[in-house]
C-alpha cells in the first residue's frame, strides 16, 4: 500500500474545561478513497475534522500530509495545502453571485482590479470539467436549490485544488434522488485522484458511497474497516456500543375506540400572492402517525405554522377533537391540546440562554401547582424539571444548566419533555430528531410511539425518509404546497417511489388524496 | 413665496445644496464603510463634534490650518479605533461603544472649550485657520459651471474624490467583495481565509478619517470657529442615509443628496418670515420620512418569506 496522502497519529483534544473530545485517535487516508468517518453525534468528529483543518488545535498528536508532518496555523494554510472543507452549514452569501462565492478569497486581477469576466471563465470550466453543468455561475446564491449551494461549496474547495475534501453530512439536506446525483459525483472525484472524506451518520449511505469506515464513539476510534467486510448491524453496534431497536411496529399498539383528533380541511396559504398551501385536507385519529414526506420548501413549513399559530390563518378549519381551532391564539389552540416540537430547536424550540427547567415549564408554569394566584413557585418548577429531565434521560448535572450547555440531542429531549408533559391530544413534530445523534434520536422516536399508543394523534414532518417512514402509520407527500400522494400503509412502499412523488414526477388521482381524510 | 421659489431654482442654491451636502456626504460615507464591513459606526456624531474642536483649538495654537486638520483626523482614527479595539479585542457590543463615545464627545468638548476659551459657547476668540478654498483656473470663468464647479472648499473636492474612490474599490476590487463578504456573512468570509478583522479594522479607519473630515469642514471652512452641538445631528443624518441605501452606495449617496437639499431649503426659509424652530425640523423630517420608507421596503421584502 502506498503512502497515506493524510494521516492521523494519536490525536487528542481535551478542552480547557476538561471535556475530552478526541483521545488517542489514528486514521489513515489512502489518496484516491473515499473514507468515511462515521459515529453519533457528539462523538468528536466534528471536532477531529476541525483539527485537520486548523479552526482548532489538538491537544497532542500529530497529522502526516504526504508523509511530512504538519502543523497548519489556520484553515488558510489547509486550504493552501489542498485540503477543502464542505461545511454542515453552507458558508455561501446570498446576495452573491455564484462565480463571486467561488472566487472570493483567491480573486482573478487585472491589474488592481476584481476580473469579472476571468471569474466568470474561470468558474464555468471548473464546473464543466467536474460535470457540474448545470450550475449557472451568473445566478444568484439566494436563487439555488440546496443541492445547488452545496455543489458551489464543493466547487469552492475544487477551485482551491483541493486533493482531499472533507464533507460535513453532505446529505442531511439532500432527497435521495440528489443523494445519488452526488454519491455520483463523488465517485467520480475518486476516479480523478481526489480523497473524499465522508462524515455521516446515516449508515446506509456509508455503507453505499465509502471504500473504508472509520467509527467514532465517544472520542475514540473503534477500528477502520473495509466497508464490503462489515454489515449495517455491525456498523451499529460499534457506533452506539448496543444493539438498536429500529423495528418501531412492535412497539405499536392498536388504540380502541380511535375517533379523529386532528381535522384540517381544504387549508390555503398565500405569502404575497405566491400560493404556498393549497386544499390541504388530512386527518388524524388517536393512536395514529401520519407521516409528512416532501423536500423542504415545499409547504410543509406553512402547513405546520398555519396549524401551530406562528403565521396568520387565511382558509380552511383546522379542528382538534371537533373543535375549531384555525383562528385561535396560539396559548388556546395549546390549551384545546394541541403541542408542537419545532424544526429549529435552538430559534424556536427553546431558549438557550435560560436553565432546563425553565425551558421545560415555559409551556404550562401558569398551572398549578407550579403557579399560584399572583407568583410562580420556583421549588415546584424545579420539582417538575428534575422528575423530567429522569424521565427523559437528559444527560445534564442539574435541572439548573443552562440549556445552551446541553448537547443537540439532549436539548432536543429537553424541547420533548416539556410538549409531552402536557399530555396532548395532537402533537406536530417537525424534524424531530435532525442533526442529533442515533441514541437520542431513538430514544426521542420510542417517546413518539409511546405517545401515539396513549392516544395521541400524531403529525410527524421529516426530511428525513428513513424517520417518516419507520414510524408512520400513515403517509402523505407534500409537493410545492400541495399532497400529490397518500399511503394509508407503509408496507411495501419503497423509498424511490417516494422520492418521485417529492420531487414532483407524479401525482396520484385526486380521489386517492382524499382518502387521507377520514370524512 | 415667488420670490423661494426663484432663489430654489437658481444656481446659488446648487452652490448651497454643494455646501450644506459635504458634510452629511462626509457622514453617510462614514457610516456607509463601517456598516458594509458589518462593523457599525454609530459614533459619527461624537467624531464630527471632537474632530470639529480640535481642528480649531490645534490649529489656534500650532498656527497652521494643515496640523489642524491632520490633527482632527487623527483624533477621528483615534475613536474608530476605541470601537475596533472594544469590539474586537474585548467583545464588546460596538453598539454601546458608539453610544459611550457620543455622550463623551458631546460633554467632553464643552469642557475642553471651557478650558481653553473661557466660555461654553463657541471658540469665536481663538484665532484659528481655515482650510484653503480652490479656484480651477479657466473652469472658474466659465459661467455656471465655474460657480459649480469651482470655488469650494478644499474638503470639497476631497469627498467627491472619496465618495470616487469608494465605489471604485467597493464595486471593482477583490478587496471590495471581500469588504461586502465580512459584513454579509463575517463566518462565511473566514472560511475561504479572508481576515475579517483586518478588513473591519480598515474600514473603520476609514471611517473615523471620514467622519474627521465633516467635522473639520464644519469648523474650518463652512464656518471659522467650533460652537457648541455645531454638528446638529449631521452625523446622525448620515447614519440614516447609510441605512436607507443598505448596501448601494449609488441610493446611500441620493439619499444624502436629498437631505443636503432639505437643508438647503431650510436655510432659504430661515431668512423668510416663517418660525426658525419649524423650519428647522424639515431635515429631520425627511430623514424620519427616509426611514419609514426603508422600513416598508424592508416589511415588504420580508413577506416574501415565511420567517
Amino acid at each position: 500500500m502506498s503512502e497515506p496522502i493524510l494521516k492521523l497519529e494519536k490525536i487528542t483534544k481535551i478542552y480547557p474545561n476538561g471535556v475530552v473530545a478526541n483521545k488517542d485517535i489514528d486514521i489513515e487516508f489512502e489518496k484516491g478513497e473515499i473514507h468515511a468517518i462515521c459515529g453519533e453525534n457528539g462523538a468528536g468528529k466534528s471536532t477531529l475534522m476541525k483539527i485537520i483543518f486548523a479552526i482548532e488545535n489538538a491537544t497532542s498528536g500529530q497529522i502526516y500530509y504526504k508523509g511530512q508532518p504538519v502543523h497548519f496555523s489556520g484553515s488558510m494554510e489547509a486550504i493552501s495545502n489542498g485540503i477543502g472543507m464542505v461545511h454542515q452549514h453552507f458558508m455561501l452569501i446570498p446576495s452573491f453571485t455564484v462565480a463571486q462565492s467561488i472566487i472570493l478569497g483567491d480573486e482573478p486581477k487585472k491589474g488592481m482590479f476584481l476580473d469579472n469576466a476571468t471569474a466568470i471563465e474561470k468558474t464555468r470550466e471548473l464546473a464543466h470539467k467536474y460535470n457540474f453543468d448545470d450550475i449557472d455561475v451568473t445566478a444568484k446564491i439566494a436563487n439555488l436549490t440546496v443541492s445547488e449551494k452545496q455543489k458551489v461549496e464543493i466547487l469552492k474547495t475544487l477551485y482551491r485544488d483541493a486533493e482531499v475534501i472533507i464533507l460535513d453530512e453532505p446529505t442531511a439536506v439532500l432527497t435521495p434522488q440528489e443523494t445519488d446525483e452526488l454519491f455520483n459525483q463523488l465517485r467520480q472525484f475518486k476516479q480523478m485522484g481526489h480523497t473524499i472524506v465522508f462524515i455521516s451518520h446515516k449508515l446506509n449511505e456509508v455503507m453505499d458511497i465509502s471504500d473504508r469506515i472509520t467509527v467514532i464513539r465517544n472520542g475514540h476510534t473503534y477500528g477502520t474497516y473495509q466497508t464490503a467486510d462489515v454489515t449495517m448491524e455491525q456498523l451499529t453496534e460499534l457506533i452506539i456500543g448496543r444493539k438498536l431497536d429500529t423495528d418501531f411496529d412492535a412497539l405499536k399498539h392498536p388504540v380502541e375506540n380511535a375517533k379523529v383528533l386532528l381535522d384540517v380541511k381544504n387549508l390555503s396559504y398565500k405569502d404575497g400572492g405566491v400560493t404556498k398551501l393549497e386544499d390541504i385536507t388530512f386527518s388524524i385519529k388517536a393512536g395514529e402517525i401520519l407521516g409528512v414526506a416532501g423536500v423542504q420548501g415545499n409547504g410543509q413549513e406553512e402547513m405546520v405554522r398555519d396549524i401551530t399559530g406562528l403565521i396568520p390563518h387565511q382558509s380552511g378549519t383546522v379542528k382538534i377533537d371537533g373543535t375549531d381551532i384555525s383562528s385561535m391564539t396560539i396559548k388556546k389552540k395549546r390549551d384545546s391540546g394541541l403541542s408542537y416540537i419545532p424544526e429549529d430547536r435552538m430559534e424556536d424550540g427553546c431558549t438557550v440562554k435560560e436553565s432546563i427547567a425553565d425551558n421545560i415549564v415555559s409551556t404550562f408554569y401558569q398551572k398549578p401547582p407550579l403557579s399560584g394566584k399572583f407568583f410562580i413557585h420556583n421549588r415546584e418548577i424545579l420539582k417538575k424539571g428534575r422528575e423530567l429531565v429522569e424521565r427523559f434521560s437528559v444527560k445534564a448535572t442539574s435541572e439548573k444548566d443552562k440549556v445552551g450547555s446541553l448537547s443537540g440531542g439532549n436539548i432536543q429531549k429537553v424541547v420533548v419533555a416539556r410538549e409531552w408533559a402536557t399530555d396532548p391530544k395532537v402533537m406536530v413534530a417537525e424534524q424531530p430528531t435532525r442533526g442529533i445523534d442515533i441514541g437520542s434520536a431513538s430514544y426521542i422516536h420510542e417517546q413518539l410511539i409511546d405517545m401515539r399508543n396513549n392516544g395521541a394523534a400524531i403529525l410527524l414532518v421529516s426530511a428525513d425518509l428513513n424517520e417518516v417512514m419507520s414510524l408512520s402509520d400513515r403517509l402523505i407527500v407534500m409537493y410545492e404546497g400541495r399532497i400529490v400522494a397518500y399511503f394509508p400503509s407503509l408496507k411495501g412502499v419503497s423509498e424511490s417511489e417516494l422520492g418521485l412523488y417529492m420531487l414532483g414526477v407524479q401525482k396520484m388521482d385526486p380521489s386517492v388524496i382524499k382518502e387521507a381524510s377520514y370524512e | 413665496m415667488d420670490g423661494i421659489l426663484g432663489s430654489i431654482f437658481s444656481i446659488d442654491f446648487l452652490v448651497v445644496v454643494i455646501r450644506v451636502g459635504v458634510p452629511l456626504v462626509f457622514a453617510s460615507l462614514a457610516a456607509y464603510v463601517a456598516s458594509l464591513v458589518g462593523l457599525s459606526n454609530i459614533a459619527i456624531e461624537g467624531i464630527m463634534i471632537m474632530s470639529a474642536l480640535s481642528g480649531v483649538l490645534i490649529s489656534a495654537f500650532t498656527g497652521s490650518a494643515w496640523i489642524g486638520f491632520f490633527g482632527a483626523a487623527a483624533i477621528g482614527i483615534f475613536m474608530a479605533l476605541v470601537i475596533v479595539f472594544f469590539s474586537m479585542r474585548l467583545k464588546a457590543d460596538p453598539i454601546m461603544i458608539g453610544i459611550a463615545l457620543n455622550l463623551f464627545a458631546t460633554d467632553f468638548s464643552v469642557w475642553l472649550m471651557l478650558i481653553t476659551t473661557g466660555t461654553k459657547g463657541m471658540t469665536g476668540s481663538l484665532p484659528s485657520k481655515v482650510l484653503p478654498t480652490v479656484h480651477i483656473p479657466f473652469i472658474e470663468d466659465i459661467p455656471i459651471l465655474g460657480q459649480l464647479i469651482s470655488g469650494h472648499y478644499l474638503l470639497t473636492y476631497v469627498c467627491v474624490a472619496i465618495a470616487i474612490i469608494i465605489w471604485i474599490v467597493v464595486y471593482k476590487t477583490p478587496f471590495g467583495l471581500r469588504m461586502k463578504a465580512c459584513g454579509l456573512d463575517a463566518t462565511a468570509a473566514e472560511s475561504v481565509g479572508i481576515k475579517v478583522n483586518k478588513v473591519r479594522l480598515i474600514a473603520l479607519i476609514l471611517s473615523g478619517f471620514l467622519a474627521a473630515c465633516g467635522g473639520a469642514y464644519l469648523s474650518m471652512g463652512y464656518l471659522s470657529f467650533y460652537s457648541d452641538n455645531m454638528t446638529a445631528g449631521r452625523g446622525w443624518i448620515g447614519i440614516a442615509a447609510a441605512a436607507v441605501g443598505g448596501g448601494n452606495l449609488g441610493i446611500v449617496l441620493l439619499t444624502t443628496v436629498g437631505f443636503a437639499i432639505a437643508q438647503a431649503i431650510v436655510n432659504m426659509l430661515i431668512l423668510t418670515s416663517l418660525p426658525t424652530d419649524l423650519v428647522n425640523t424639515i431635515p429631520y423630517i425627511c430623514v424620519l420620512i427616509g426611514l419609514v420608507a426603508l422600513s416598508i421596503r424592508e416589511y415588504h421584502a420580508r413577506r416574501g418569506k415565511v420567517k
